[in-house]
């Protein structure tokens, strides 16, 4: 295409006057395995925790039972790939409010929360305790003749985590989906290696399998110690033992984060993900817990390894002392960057759940209240990591406490969250599902759910056994969400008006704009060969741009999508007056759709008189081969095709190098028009 | 475009005005068409989407279900008339033109629409206000096409 000039013209009253390009992180998009990564950098650090917890609660089974909840995570997945695709914005809290209820959901972020404040601690704590046990094995292995104090070393260590990354947060600097794939491909090198060692070594001594009698300590049974009903009903106590290792659950509900920033084709993409979570978490978690067991003796897993499971099992295994010692240390290396990794998620997690609850009125705009020079909310970030500060100190480092208290927020939320997807298909029965989970029965427009609601009832039954089992848990997390969901609603109260109002206008997407000198700056940003230009205008008719984004291939074709504000003094004010109240309003959306398809955009502001005549000039600044735009109900869209026909010739000054097609698209129906070379 | 339908208008006019005496032009002599009807129909697209560009050319046109061909005439403004729509537009050209209301013309219509935007930039509409007639305006624009 011909560009005539792409400075603003102020020559001309029609041409663009100013151009601001809008930025904001989430429009760039991953591939499945960097989403994995993320992922797996919380969900997976459990591997370094969960084996000691269930074993010092129920005894030398704990394998068979973290290898079963590794199996039921894929069960989990499966119920989560279903909820992201119905895309409902903004994590569990959003899902559940939408499928059970305000209260419901009031009580899902408060449990989550309580999940974020203990996810963090009981990472940051055991890393600790891995490399203190490392310096240990050092001071032993060259006969320092002393020791350091490990649950005290993971006390400071832990406040030092939990410091470091409040203050990342706080100026907002992000870790990269790059680090987080660099950090699993250690750990699986490291897991391989482990593996082929602890496999050489079973053979060179033997295995003996893990009981799978159950031997409960009197404070896992909790209140139902004496009752003995483990004994007298059948399952009972296999749920039990379940509950005390659903922990390694933890950091699952952290695809729902991740989701809007896979990319296209999102669902296939997301299942990909799911799979290579469940297949990584099943071999580290599962498959190294597993080989623990064999190989490291019962004695020291109840004992010296009980918080740093996967350094005894380095310790343990067959050959000469030096080498076991650069096992451990690549262990504990994967170790301590993943869980610390899992202490960053948990700040981000929390931060970004809070914001959530929020944006929709039920907290005071003190707690959004951005920082002067980062842009952060950072009265939230301070309250995350001042809660998780004094839990790390009441814990005294003791991981099994933490594990203790641990699994409340977790299992509810997927209570919750099941539940919530289940009334779902019947809420949004309509609704088109990229997947659904399996066992259903068709009834008319309804898919009843008799799969996920065996999943439901089963969570149902582990966190209702759990209440009464994990003690610490229960008192605890009851406690902290009661309170929580008293803040909400006293704050909701409080803020009702302006919570109605933020209601309605739904979610804000916190737009980053950068004024750019001339469109030459928009260009910039573009280097895929074909490019379109998608003009939108109203947020309620997006249509055409949601008809390009799933249909466009988006390695070889850049997406701009152009609003053009309407300056001071138009000419023809009847035809620029929008129908969106700004431009954060009409780019929330635009973002929204981007992230559903997984397709990235270039979105530009420009403020011009004519929007016609900006469109063309910046089609012609980023050489667009195709012109969209939506239909016009109040002009129609033969009068909107004329103006772009007219105001396209009048631009052009040489012959074009490929052809243009200018297209106006609505439901079902289009009218194009082709400028010729 | 014959030089009887292209007229040199000076002194003081307003695009409705010009738009006026256009439509008369055009209708004059065409059974089929009511010049009141074909202004009422030209002027209701006017209060749309604008049809002036910042080259000086302005463009009113309609289309109409009685008619079976393409029908324009143009008005050459060397004063300029301003745009009411916007204050700091002058319309140093107006092409009136009338097409056919049936869907099968409507890409000839916009090939027209564009061929015309892009001929009437305002050099050549200098030009045109330079020439001495009517015959004269012709020859250029049929040169240009």
């Amino acid at each position: 295409m011909t560009p005539t000039s792409n400075q603003p013209d102020s020559k001309s009253p029609l041409r663009v006057k100013k151009v601001i390009v809008l930025t904001t992180a989430m429009l760039t998009f991953i591939p499945f395995w960097k989403a994995a990564a993320i992922v797996l950098c919380d969900f997976g650090s459990s591997a370094f925790y969960a084996g000691g917890i269930a074993m010092r609660a129920f005894g030398p089974a704990f394998p068979w039972f973290i290898l079963a909840v590794m199996l039921f995570a894929g069960v989990l997945l499966a119920v989560y790939v279903e909820s992201c695709s119905l895309f409902v914005r903004g994590g569990v809290y959003k899902v559940v409010r939408d499928g059970l209820g305000d209260n419901s959901a009031k009580f899902a972020a408060s449990a989550m929360a309580f999940d974020f404040l203990l996810t963090g601690p009981i990472s940051s704590v055991t890393a600790g305790h891995y490399l203190s046990g490392l310096i240990n094995s050092f001071l032993l292995q060259f006969g320092a003749g002393f020791e350091i104090p490990e649950k005290g070393f993971s006390v400071v260590f832990a406040l030092m985590v939990t410091a470091y990354f409040w203050r990342q947060n706080v100026k907002g600097i992000e870790e990269s989906s790059g680090k987080s794939a660099k950090i699993i491909a250690f750990s699986l090198a490291v897991c391989f290696l482990l593996a082929i060692w602890s496999f050489i070594t079973i053979g060179l001594r033997g295995v003996q399998w893990p009981p799978l009698a159950l031997q409960f300590s009197p404070e896992s049974l909790g209140w139902l110690e004496g009752l003995d009903l483990h004994k007298a009903i059948g399952g009972l106590g296999m749920m039990i033992a379940f509950g005390h290792s659903v922990l390694a659950l933890s950091g699952l509900e952290t695809l729902s984060q991740v989701y809007r920033e896979i990319e296209y084709p999102k669902p296939q993409n997301l299942k990909k993900a799911a799979w290579l979570i469940f297949a990584f978490a099943l071999l580290f978690t599962g498959g190294l817990t597993f080989l623990s067991a064999l190989i490291i003796p019962q004695e020291l897993i109840a004992g010296k390894y009980n918080e740093n499971l996967l350094s005894g099992l380095a310790m343990s295994l067959a050959g000469p002392n030096i080498l076991k010692l650069i096992m451990q240390t690549l262990v504990v290396v994967a170790g301590v960057v993943m869980l610390s990794g899992a202490v960053n998620t948990a700040l981000i997690g929390a931060n970004a759940l809070l914001n959530r609850v929020a944006e929709d009125g039920i907290l005071t705009d003190w707690f959004r209240k951005i920082h002067r020079k980062y842009g952060t909310t950072y009265h939230i970030i301070n309250i995350v990591a001042v809660c998780q500060a004094a839990v790390i100190l009441v814990s005294r480092g003791d991981v099994y406490l933490l594990g203790e208290a641990y699994a409340f927020g977790v299992m509810w939320c997927f209570v919750l969250e099941t539940g919530s997807i289940i009334m779902l298909r019947f809420k949004r029965a309509t609704e088109k599902r990229d997947f659904m989970f399996p066992f259903n029965i068709k009834y008319e427009n309804y898919y009843i759910p008799i799969g996920m609601s065996l999943v439901f009832l089963f969570l149902l039954g582990v966190a209702m056994v759990n209440l009464f089992t994990k003690q610490i848990s229960t008192v605890s997390g009851i406690c902290f969400t009661a309170f929580l969901f008293t803040v909400f609603k006293i704050s909701e109260r409080l803020n009702a008006k302006k919570a109605n109002t933020m209601f309605e206008e739904g979610y804000r997407e916190r737009m980053n704009t950068a004024s750019a000198s001339d469109l030459q700056d928009v260009v910039k940003e573009i280097d895929k060969p074909n490019r379109i230009l998608v003009a939108v205008k109203d947020p309620d008719n997006l249509y055409h741009l949601e008809d390009v984004l799933s249909t466009v291939d988006a390695d070889d074709t850049e997406v701009v999508v152009l609003y053009a504000k309407p300056v001071e003094n138009v000419l023809l004010r009847q035809d620029m007056r929008s129908n969106a109240s700004d431009e954060n309003d009409l780019f929330t959306q635009v973002i929204f759709l981007a992230e559903k398809y997984g397709m990235p955009v270039v979105p530009v502001m420009v403020q011009s008189n004519d929007a016609f005549y900006a469109i063309v000039q910046v089609a012609a600044a980023v050489d667009a081969q195709d012109i969209v735009m939506g239909v016009s109900g109040r002009h129609g869209s033969n009068a909107q095709m004329e103006r772009v026909v007219m105001a396209f010739s009048a631009l052009k000054e040489e012959e074009l190098k490929h052809p243009v097609t200018a297209r106006i698209v609505w439901e079902g129906r289009e009218v194009s028009y082709r400028f010729n070379k | 475009m014959p030089s009887e339908r292209i007229f040199f208008m000076q002194g003081q006019l307003s695009k409705a005005d010009v738009i006026k005496r256009l439509t008369q032009a055009v209708c004059a002599g065409e059974s089929g068409l009511d010049a009141a009807d074909v202004l009422a129909q030209v002027m209701k697209r006017e209060e749309g989407i604008s049809t002036t560009l910042d080259t000086g050319l302005s463009i009113p046109h309609a289309r109409l279900e009685e008619l079976e061909g393409f029908k324009a005439a143009l008005a050459v403004l060397p004063q300029g008339v301003e745009e009411p729509a916007g204050p700091h537009l002058q319309i140093k050209a107006m092409f009136l033109f009338l097409s056919p209301a049936k869907q099968m013309f409507f890409q000839r219509h916009l090939q027209i629409l564009s061929q015309l935007a892009e001929i009437f930039k305002p050099d050549f509409i200098s030009s045109l206000a330079a020439c001495h007639s009517a015959a004269e305006a012709a020859q250029k624009i049929a040169a240009e096409e």
